[in-house]
């Protein structure tokens, strides 16, 4: 460590508190990894600095920016995709997970108010009171709300949520100054996105980097009901259950709509390792239709109508699968982190993409192509459709999926080598955009977009002339 | 480290995932958020974590981490091993290498680097001079030992020493049935913090010693008011040829001894030793039932939280231990309990000086028993 970063390790401590900033090589090292090591180097951050509060991170920022330091915010610790590893030598880690406060939750307004170290599991806790809940990505129930709804909406597990749970934050810029998006810009009431003038929640979230740091952010809370029933239906191919998909988002249906195979998901929708997946038809697509009374009654009355005339076989299973299924569509995902556990596959790849469902096989189609040229075996080969309301577009979550053995370095050049054809292939097929603009997916796709990506470097430029947020991911 | 067992730890460590699930108490059958991990609790940095510190040991045995930094020391001893990670992920994956085999392995690593803190090398020091733990040079008597008693009651250097009152009445209990049992001529530490701080081999003396005596003695049968020991001489000593239980275990056994049961409400904190690793939850809430009604706290058996002293965190950071028993104490309080009833003196030590301004007694089971049982 050179003297000049020791001397900026003491500032930091003096903004923060001597124990939550350290440059402690160990403790550097913890952060230098996420699970997509494969396709995002190991990097140490120079240093690791843990505010408490929005002054603090203001302050830090400031001290960042005049000396041009990379600053990566990182809130919970769950990363998949390389978003929190550092580009730069001699960057910070701004570690936000002590900034846990639940700010507000407001019946009324169906809505909550957050700090970046609030998780699922904390808010589902408190929501619950109030009979609603949010909504939810199918990933781990620790990972934090605020991040995962900023970076751009999340494949949730309950369809009738739509796409865009953020309503609006407040973001601290490299400057020091503090943004407010929607009506926070104009009030003490943050409850509407579309203030003054441009959707600036919108253009300033889902970038490979960030433009600041978001502080707090007022997110939808939806509804939990009483009225809850569950249909497992058994298709072989992907081209099939799309039909009845389309009929159950179109006349909206059902909360929970799932497309897996039954190799990979389905044991966490399950709960349960020990099942005879294999004798399962090949994609199994879950079905959770929930409402009040007379309503879910109708709702019912349709979804099995459509289900038996859907050419898919109707599955009976033990009980406990459906209480299960209910759980992670509604309560956030925990066993269905148990596709980290498929025996010989534990780790985790998924070129994660929005598009309509007509292009449903197609994904699938192209994905088993690629897999399978590079060498990927079949049996890891596996897939995922979350459709999404109102469906304008047919819009859908598709998921193409590898789980693998990550200590197998040559399965790791696999996947790179799929990735390198999968991006162009499915840019090429068309698709309506990525799910997170990580890192070497982007770069691929800002060639293809024209003048935009102009117009989105000057916009970085403009918020953040120093360049320290995060910046190497794309430009 | 032999490669072979070097490439096992690197595959075990890169099938962690990072999900941090690991880090909760299960969410959905009660939907609450009930952390797990006293160290990352305590000390927020992802690498006090389970995911964070397999993230070090990957980067030492890569040699990316070649000193010993305060940091590394700090977040590799300051965990108290309890397990509770490895309990939770394996519930959700296949998990082949346990984090608590792995933590120790690091830290048997780190040792052989003579990288270890300075208070669990005094340790080692005192263990070498006086045969245990605390390095007291009295003897703890006992004067009803019966020297062809099928039994050995081996008493472990905390409740010789620092909590004897659980060794006490651990032994007004065999009197009072009227049980013949023996102890140690010369009990020696079981070695359990040597092996929990990875100085592995400075414990292979005391194993063979008390292998001997065991072995000489005649008995079939060894009793354990500690855990920790028992713990010990399951997974690292030789097997001997006899049984060892805990005292929980024996007093089941024992069928109806006539307790008087008292008015009390009591929690039952689940030692990690007696629970996560030898898997003994049953029999002390059995017991602790026949003298007290139990109330059940939210987070129990394979997810309970770890009352913060062992490891050698006891001893090297105090205030961490302090902390996490206190956070146990708020648990027995809000389940309504008047006591936290414990199955381990180490457990009771520290949960008793945490409990020291609170409304709230904390006891061994044995204690209870001992109380309720008539002479």
């Amino acid at each position: 460590m050179t003297e000049t970063f020791s001397t900026l390790v003491k500032e930091l401590q003096a903004i923060v508190g001597e124990k939550n900033a350290t440059d402690d090589r160990a403790i550097c090292t913890s952060y230098s990894r996420d699970q997509h090591w494969h396709f995002v180097p190991a990097k140490n951050p120079a240093c690791v600095v843990r505010p408490g509060t929005k002054e603090e991170v203001r302050s830090v920022l400031m001290l960042a920016n005049t000396h041009k330091i990379p600053v990566i915010p990182y809130s919970t610790g769950i990363n998949v995709r390389g978003l929190t590893i550092p580009v730069h030598d001699g960057s910070i880690l701004l570690d936000l997970s002590r900034m846990n406060r639940i700010v507000e939750i407001n019946p009324e307004m169906k809505t909550a108010t957050v700090e970046p170290g609030v998780t699922f599991g904390m808010l589902l806790e408190q929501t619950r009171k109030h009979k609603l809940r949010p909504a939810f990505p199918d990933a781990p129930l620790t990972v934090s709300v605020l991040v995962n709804y900023y970076l751009r909406g999340i494949y949730q597990t309950s369809a009738t949520d739509g796409h865009d749970h953020t309503i609006s934050y407040e973001m601290i810029l490299p400057n020091g100054e503090t943004l407010k998006t929607g009506s926070r810009a104009l009030s003490e009431m943050p409850y509407f996105r579309y203030g003054v003038g441009p959707d600036f929640a919108g253009m300033f979230g889902a970038h490979p980097g960030t433009c600041g740091v978001v502080t707090e952010l007022t997110a939808k809370l939806y509804r939990l009901y009483d009225n809850r029933k569950e249909y497992f239906i058994g298709f072989d191919d992907v081209g099939t259950p799309t039909e009845f998909i389309y009929n159950l988002m179109h006349d909206e249906l059902a909360a929970s709509i799932r497309l897996v195979d039954n190799q990979s998901w389905l044991e966490g929708i399950f709960g349960t390792f020990d099942y005879a997946y294999d004798k399962l038809p090949k994609f199994v697509v879950c079905v959770l239709v929930e409402g009040v009374d007379g309503i879910f009654d109708a709702k019912d009355k349709l979804v099995r109508k459509y289900m038996h005339e859907s050419g898919g076989q109707i599955l009976e299973l033990p009980a406990e699968f459906a209480q299960t299924f209910e759980d992670e569509s509604l309560g956030g995902a925990e066993k269905s982190c148990m596709v980290f556990g498929l025996p010989g596959k534990g780790n985790y790849h998924c070129i994660g993409l929005y598009g309509p469902l007509t292009q449903a096989a197609k994904y699938y189609e192209v994905h088993e192509k690629t897999a399978l040229e590079v060498g990927i075996p079949k049996d890891h080969i596996h897939f995922y459709i979350d459709p999404i309301y109102s469906f304008h577009g047919q819009l859908c979550y598709f998921e193409l999926d590898v789980f693998y053995d990550g200590s197998d370095s040559g399965f790791g050049e696999k996947l790179r080598n799929y990735n390198e054809k999968q991006f162009h292939r499915l840019l090429e097929l068309g698709i309506y955009g990525w799910f997170r603009p990580y890192a070497g997916i982007i770069e691929p796709t800002a060639e293809r977009i024209g003048y935009l990506a102009e117009v989105w470097k000057k916009f970085l430029r403009v918020l953040d002339p120093n360049e320290i947020m995060n910046r190497g991911k794309l430009f | 480290m032999e490669q072979e067992r070097e490439e096992e730890i690197l595959s075990a460590i890169h099938h962690c995932v990072k999900c941090k699930l690991c880090s909760i108490a299960s969410f959905h059958p009660n939907a609450k958020w009930l952390p797990l991990c006293p160290s990352g609790q305590y000390y927020g940095y992802q690498a006090f974590y389970a995911p964070g510190k397999m993230e070090i040991f990957r980067a030492i045995l890569e040699g990316e981490i070649t000193e010993p930094s305060k940091g590394l020391l700090n977040s590799v001893y300051a965990c108290t091993v309890c397990g509770a990670c490895y309990e939770k992920c394996k519930q959700i994956t296949n998990v082949e290498l346990g984090a608590p085999e792995l933590f120790e392995e690091m830290r048997h690593e780190l040792a052989s680097r003579g990288w270890s803190l300075d208070v669990h090398k005094s340790i080692a020091e005192l263990i070498k001079e006086t045969k245990n733990a605390y390095g007291e040079k009295y003897e703890y008597k006992v004067e009803t030992t019966d020297q062809n008693a099928d039994v050995i009651y081996y008493i472990g250097c905390t409740a010789r020493y620092r909590v004897p009152e659980i060794a006490d009445a651990m032994l007004e209990i065999f009197d009072k049935l009227g049980l013949k049992y023996q102890v140690m001529g010369e009990e020696w530490c079981c070695g359990s913090v040597l092996f929990r701080t990875g100085q592995v081999e400075a414990a292979k003396e005391l194993v063979a010693h008390n292998v001997e005596e065991i072995r000489n003695s005649g008995a079939k049968t060894v009793v354990f008011t500690c855990p920790g020991c028992m713990k010990t001489f399951e997974k690292d000593y030789p097997d001997m040829g006899v049984e060892l239980v805990h005292s929980t275990q024996f007093l089941t056994r024992l069928g109806n001894i006539n307790l008087k049961k008292e008015d009390l409400k009591a929690a039952y904190h689940d030692p990690c030793h007696l629970g996560r690793d030898l898997g003994i939850y049953e029999e002390p809430r059995v017991v602790l039932s026949e003298v007290a009604d139990i109330k059940t706290m939210k987070r129990e058996k394979e997810q309970a939280w770890c009352c913060g002293s062992g490891g050698g965190v006891k001893s090297a950071f105090d205030d961490f231990a302090l902390w996490s028993a206190t956070e146990r104490l708020k648990e027995a309080k809000e389940a309504g309990a008047d006591a936290l009833v414990s199955a381990c003196p180490f457990c009771k030590r520290n949960l008793k000086e945490a409990a020291e301004n609170e409304e709230l007694e904390v006891y061994d089971v044995v204690e209870l028993v001992n109380r309720c049982l008539e002479g």
